[in-house]
């Protein structure tokens, strides 16, 4: 069997998936770096499967869709790939399935994005709709800050900083939850924790075991078939009304989450690839 | 052994290093990336674009 992997930079949890896909009898790893591809609409990648591992949210997006028009198979789909990358597409399909998220407005120029700030109530979080790792985030805890932000985004940004995505501030008590979903399971789950309301281990977030409750179980699973399936890393608030989904993710990182759930996540992911291939 | 393109340092890879791994500099700190296991070459990783990680 013939196994692509779609990447770029070798990070660490490429190389731990590297490791695993070698320890299987059956499969031909078959690098393919996103930095040397060229894609020939009419030439067809001669692999079973693919599994994406790129950084650059833009490129596995459009290689998993070129990937897929040749009869590829992927993991995770290129519809998947579009959704989780934007956090629009992604509370639309969260709205559409039921599963309760943060309440949120987007708006398309600063005039609106006040209008819809001040409707939410003070604070709320601005954030990109393509972004990750907790960057370009802001708090906005007043009118003023609120201007000031809206205006630096429109003027300074690129075009698509002036989709204003605007989300109610959830006080997450120091935390939030990352859960993992692969195919029908919810193999592990972690906490974020940080002194600092964003809770991204890229911002410094320390990752300790989250028991998987059938609320984290269930909602995580929610998450991810709503948003198309496949292997998803789901970002929950606890509240006291219950779990909200803040993001899904489909090319998640889980350097510190091995160690911390003692759950092999790459060797789940590569018998999940695996399978699906045979 | 390979040369840090930044600081001059010599670093040893690992013995399972692949090309296009990152690893950092022990020196001097810079991130760097594989690029050739044999002779081992490394050059300075890219730096991070808006729409990396997740």
């Amino acid at each position: 069997m013939k196994v692509g992997f779609l990447h770029s930079l070798i990070r660490p949890e490429e190389k731990l998936l590297i490791k695993e896909f070698e320890k299987q009898p059956n499969v031909d790893l078959v690098m393919l770096d996103d930095r040397e591809l060229v894609f020939d609409l009419r030439r067809k990648v001669a692999v079973d499967v693919v599994l994406e591992r790129c950084i650059n949210h833009s490129r596995a997006m459009h290689g998993l869709r070129m990937l897929e028009s040749m009869g590829v198979r992927c993991v995770n789909t290129a519809a998947v790939a579009a959704v989780c990358g934007d956090k629009i597409l992604t509370s639309l399909e969260l709205f559409d399935h039921g599963v309760p998220q943060p309440e949120l407005r987007v708006a398309f120029t600063k005039e609106s994005a006040l209008s819809a700030i001040e409707e939410l109530g003070y604070p709320v979080v601005l954030k990109p709709a393509v972004g990750s790792w907790g960057r370009l985030l802001a708090k906005v805890n007043d009118r003023e800050a609120a201007e000031s932000i809206l205006e630096h985004k429109a003027i300074l940004g690129s075009y698509h900083h002036s989709i204003f995505y605007v989300q109610k501030y959830i006080d997450k008590n120091g935390r939030d939850i990352r859960s993992f979903v692969v195919g029908d399971d919810c193999i592990a789950a972690i906490y974020r924790s940080s002194d600092h309301w964003i809770t991204n281990t890229a911002q410094g977030a320390t990752a300790t075991c989250c028991p998987i409750t059938d609320d984290i179980a269930e909602i995580s699973l929610r998450a991810a078939s709503a948003v198309g399936g496949g292997i998803l890393a789901v970002d929950l608030f606890e509240t006291p009304d219950g779990l909200l989904v803040n993001e899904v993710n489909y090319t998640m990182e889980f350097r510190n989450s091995v160690p911390a759930t003692g759950v092999n996540i790459p060797e789940k992911i590569v018998s999940y690839v695996v399978a699906l291939a045979q | 052994m390979a040369e840090c393109p930044v600081c001059g340092a010599e670093v040893t890879l690992a013995s399972d290093a692949v090309v296009s791994e990152l690893m950092e500099c022990p020196d001097c700190g810079t991130e760097l990336e594989v690029l050739e296991l044999d002779p081992p070459t490394l050059g300075e990783a890219p730096q991070s674009e808006e729409d990396w990680g997740q």
